[in-house]
């Protein structure tokens, strides 16, 4: 087995504890915490029947109407877990959480892609800049940096409605994509789908629908990546194989590709970090420009009170962070031969 | 190594802020001066109807009133309050909680260390929004409540960076030397280690705190903070959203910029802060 | 023997900060012949590394060359273009520095540095590149089966042959060794440099061979050359220097190597510390360290005068 899988390998080991501990700690926050949700759910004055319809579906009660204990409550939790069962809704034709969430979570990949392009774009363009001219320009991306990261969100999404939606009228306020164009599902991203089934009509609408959004979350957290580009490219140009390279001949756009290969180190760690943010940021994005994704359908099923999809989605996003740090621990492992020992 | 004393009088006495610094600062001083003389500045009632529907800024209305006729600046200028305590309290929180919890989990080492590292580190690396908004939404709204969501998604932040420094300043030769010639823990802790936390601490705070607005602006513009109408920047923005395609544009402008300006001061104030400190690569 | 290959005249290189001047270079006049080792000695700080790095115009930012001529092939470097300076380093001028783990990309295999090189500076096929890039590390005695591991494979003395090869792969008329076994032990240092010697005698290679290490240069050099604090004090045939120093700086240094011979190791440290460089003494430079310091030493800068085989900068000699 090469040193790449055994790496692999042991990352994934490790992740299981960190994804157990979060499991825990939602399942608890939402079972201990003060107010009775079956009561929350269905209304003071609702029918027992009702009552102990749901409390059964909740898994509080057993079959006979006895209490379940809280820590079998969490065991069955977690065998169910293990299965991929999320449990069901709450509302609304009581289907799985996990089909639901599997209908949502194509628009937030898309979305958290496109940002993140536009992210690095601007972020790792500004960041070699501002190192390779130094001075005044790099003073003025590091204020950039500085303030991008606390722009926030809803409120540049809104002021961009504001300008290219209400007064230019170029981009749409809200929405995925133009009502009937959604192409045929392969991949579940539209822009991706969409030239697959060759429909440029879908292309070009769904293209309009996530300019905004895209541009709105990548702004912000390409505040993050021109800060660590410029300090990290600032380091590798302070090494001694930047000159040697120099004394040997090779032109600045060479040393420069050696440069920012040798700085993606530092970027690509702080990719993996900020994958929380990105998520965060996409909830952020998603409900100011009603993108249909997981961030706007966790909120909104927040407002109907469904416990158990609230629950199951917020242990999915613990998973699907936890499992893009492997990858980037992965991709970190593959570019730099040092690190796997 | 340096001792208690000389630590502070560094830093408040000798702390040369540079030009983003002060800047920073004097954002984070004008939001201060809104909260502590909101009942001189605002002229309205902010929970209360007090003129026409969705006017634009005038000078009776200097930014213009809500659907509901209340009167935007008051609420701005209280918004002010309401956030500055919400990001007090949850700091205090994730503090008092934090450090203690870092100093010992450091010093103490062994199995309680591994613990409670595994514990911080899962929900270190876990989307801090989502989590917050799991709890708020479990605890319902309110100030304290809202304190405590976020104060539970800053506590490894403090925690990490207390344990590193307390267990990089126990491996130091004088405190192995106070150690072996039977000092108790007690004062070893009070003595050696809680001195050179501080820095540390005062670099976190300075560097999460506009995060802890940003979160406390999520929040309330998820509508999961304070319960309306009572003013806060984030709800207004929300409220004012499906009025801006129609071109009622001041009813998001000025609580949004209002987040923005208190939040870019803060990371104004912590790059300049954690750069003095020699913790640049902190945190962020 | 008697060709001149590269001529540095009146060469000053200044640092410039906010508030002074250093002059690291100042004033400074060496001829280098085709085929010779020459050994460039100094205290760190005394101006030697950025004398090297002059040459190929590859001096650190506050670094400037205000004046002087350096002139290769009977043209002077000084005054080429960016591009055209690039076609001369690494193809007309190698170099080698201290730390080879530093100075190769840690992220990309040493053979594909060394075809980078090549490809760089000659229109050839990839394949060919490699076969020369082979051909390249043979001659420093790397196998060819490490052409594509990475520097950290490496060990320090391997990679520094690696450093030779890639700076030798293009045939240059000069390589600039800057303390290329101060990071190796004795063996290895020993190996390294009988390695520089090889490649001198087949190839006519001219070498400057930077160091601090004055016994290093007397074995190994043709001739020394003795820096201090941004001057060239003396300059001599290394058979002559070792037998009978003029500069007193020199007869310190020399005094400060430690004799096997003698069964006591007694280090004769030369007493007192280099001269603050952002201002240094009147007149002689060395003036507040030498033990034979006149008047006219304290007031007036002494000229370095053709003495014999080699040249002296003290009063002491008519200087």
């Amino acid at each position: 087995m090469t040193s790449l899988k055994v790496f692999i390998i042991a990352r994934a080991i490790a992740l299981i504890p960190t994804i157990l501990i979060l499991v825990t700690l939602v399942f608890f926050i939402m079972r201990v915490l003060p107010g009775d949700p079956v009561i929350a759910i269905v209304g003071m004055k609702a029918p027992m029947e009702r009552v102990v319809e749901l409390k059964k579906e909740l898994g509080l009660i057993d079959e006979n109407g006895n209490e379940i204990p809280l820590i079998v409550q969490y065991v069955n939790y977690l065998m169910k877990l293990v299965q991929g069962d999320l449990g069901r809704s709450l509302i609304w034709g009581k289907r799985p959480v996990v089909v639901e969430i599997m209908e949502h979570l194509p628009a937030t990949i898309e979305l958290a892609i496109a940002g993140f392009l536009v992210s690095l774009l601007i972020g790792m363009t500004l960041g070699t800049i501002g190192a390779g001219i130094g001075g005044k320009v790099n003073s003025a991306v590091r204020v950039y940096s500085a303030v991008a990261y606390a722009l926030f969100i809803p409120w540049i999404g809104m002021m961009l409605q504001l300008v290219f939606s209400v007064g230019l009228k170029i981009f749409p306020v809200g929405g995925r994509i133009g009502v009937g164009l959604e192409p045929p599902t392969y991949t579940g991203l539209y822009i991706l789908d969409s030239l697959i089934s060759g429909k440029i009509d879908s292309f070009i609408s769904s293209l309009k629908h996530i300019t905004l959004p895209a541009v709105t979350l990548g702004l912000v957290i390409s505040g993050v990546f021109s800060r660590v580009t410029r300090v990290s490219v600032e380091e590798i140009l302070k090494q001694d194989f930047v000159v040697a390279a120099r004394a040997r001949g090779l032109p600045e756009y060479r040393i420069m590709l050696h440069v920012l290969k040798n700085s993606f180190i530092p970027i690509l760690t702080m990719m993996g970090l900020q994958l929380a943010l990105l998520m965060t940021g996409a909830v952020l994005t998603e409900t100011t420009f009603s993108w249909p994704g997981m961030g706007t359908f966790l909120l909104e099923r927040i407002q109907y009170r469904d416990y158990t999809t609230v629950q199951g989605t917020v242990i999915f996003f613990a998973i699907i962070v936890s499992v893009m740090n492997l990858i980037v621990d992965v991709c970190y492992a593959y570019i730099d031969p040092r690190i796997r020992y | 190594m340096y001792t208690f004393r000389p630590i502070l009088r560094r830093m408040v006495l000798k702390m040369p802020l540079t030009t983003i610094g002060i800047v920073g600062l004097s954002m984070i001083l004008f939001v201060v001066f809104m909260a502590v003389f909101a009942d001189f500045l605002a002229p309205y009632d902010p929970t209360k109807s007090v003129g026409l529907s969705l006017q634009p800024p005038s000078p009776e209305h200097l930014f213009g009133t809500n659907k509901i006729g209340q009167d935007m600046w008051s609420r701005t200028v209280y918004g002010a309050r309401t956030m500055l305590i919400v990001v007090a309290l949850s700091t205090i929180l994730s503090m008092i909680i934090g450090v203690p919890l870092g100093l010992i989990s450091g010093y103490v080492g062994g199995l309680l260390d591994r613990i409670s590292t595994t514990i911080m580190d899962s929900i270190y690396a876990f989307p801090s929004l989502i989590l917050a908004i799991a709890i708020a939404a479990a605890l319902g709204p309110g100030i304290i409540n809202t304190a405590i969501s976020i104060a539970v998604v800053y506590i490894p932040t403090y925690f990490r960076m207390v344990r590193a420094q307390t267990l990089n300043v126990k491996n130091q030769l004088y405190v192995e030397a106070a150690v072996a010639i039977g000092a108790k823990p007690s004062s070893i802790l009070s003595r050696y280690i809680f001195p050179n936390v501080i820095s540390v601490v005062t670099a976190v705070f300075t560097l999460s705190v506009a995060d802890i607005v940003l979160t406390e602006a999520a929040l309330s513009f998820f509508g999961l903070s304070v319960p309306a109408p009572t003013p806060d920047w984030g709800f207004d923005l929300r409220a004012g959203q499906p009025y801006l395609v129609s071109g009622y544009w001041w009813l998001v402008t000025f609580p949004g910029l209002m987040i923005i300006m208190l939040a870019v001061g803060f990371t104004f104030l912590g790059e300049s802060v954690s750069e003095y400190l020699g913790l640049r690569e902190v945190g962020i | 023997m008697f060709e001149k290959l590269l001529r540095i005249i009146n060469l000053k290189t200044y640092y410039f900060s906010r508030k002074n001047v250093i002059k690291a270079v100042d004033n400074v006049s060496l001829d280098i012949f085709r085929g010779e080792i020459v050994g460039l000695v100094g205290e760190s700080g005394s101006g030697k590394s950025t004398l090297g790095l002059s040459i190929v115009k590859l001096l650190p930012p506050p670094g400037k060359i205000v004046g002087g001529e350096i002139i290769l092939d009977g043209e002077n470097i000084l005054k080429k273009t960016d591009r055209e300076l690039r076609k001369i380093r690494g193809r007309k001028i190698g170099m080698i520095f201290q730390d080879p783990l530093t100075c190769l990309d840690p992220l990309r295999r040493i053979g594909d540095q060394i075809i980078e090189t090549i490809t760089v500076h000659l229109k050839i096929d990839k394949e060919h590149a490699r076969e020369m890039a082979i051909k390249s590390l043979e001659r420093v005695g790397i196998p060819p089966d490490r052409i594509d591991d990475y520097p950290h494979q490496l060990s320090g003395g391997m990679r520094q042959r690696a450093m030779i090869a890639m700076a030798t792969v293009l045939n240059p008329d000069l390589l600039i060794a800057d303390e290329p076994t101060t990071a190796l032990d004795v063996i290895v240092q020993s190996r390294i440099m009988d390695l520089l010697e090889d490649l001198r005698n087949e190839r006519n290679i001219s070498i400057l061979l930077i160091t601090h290490d004055i016994a290093l240069v007397i074995e190994r050099s043709n001739r020394v050359v003795v820096m201090y604090a941004g001057k060239i004090c003396e300059v001599r045939g290394a058979e002559r220097i070792a037998v009978e120093p003029l500069h007193p700086y020199t007869k310190l240094l020399i005094q400060s190597i430690p004799d096997i011979e003698k069964t006591e190791i007694e280090l004769k440290p030369i007493p007192g510390s280099p001269p603050d460089m952002r201002n240094p003494p009147q007149g002689c430079r060395f003036w507040p360290r030498c033990p034979h310091a006149m008047e006219k030493c304290k007031i007036e800068e002494p000229q370095l005068l053709s003495l014999g085989e080699g040249a002296v900068a003290c009063h002491l000699y008519g200087g």
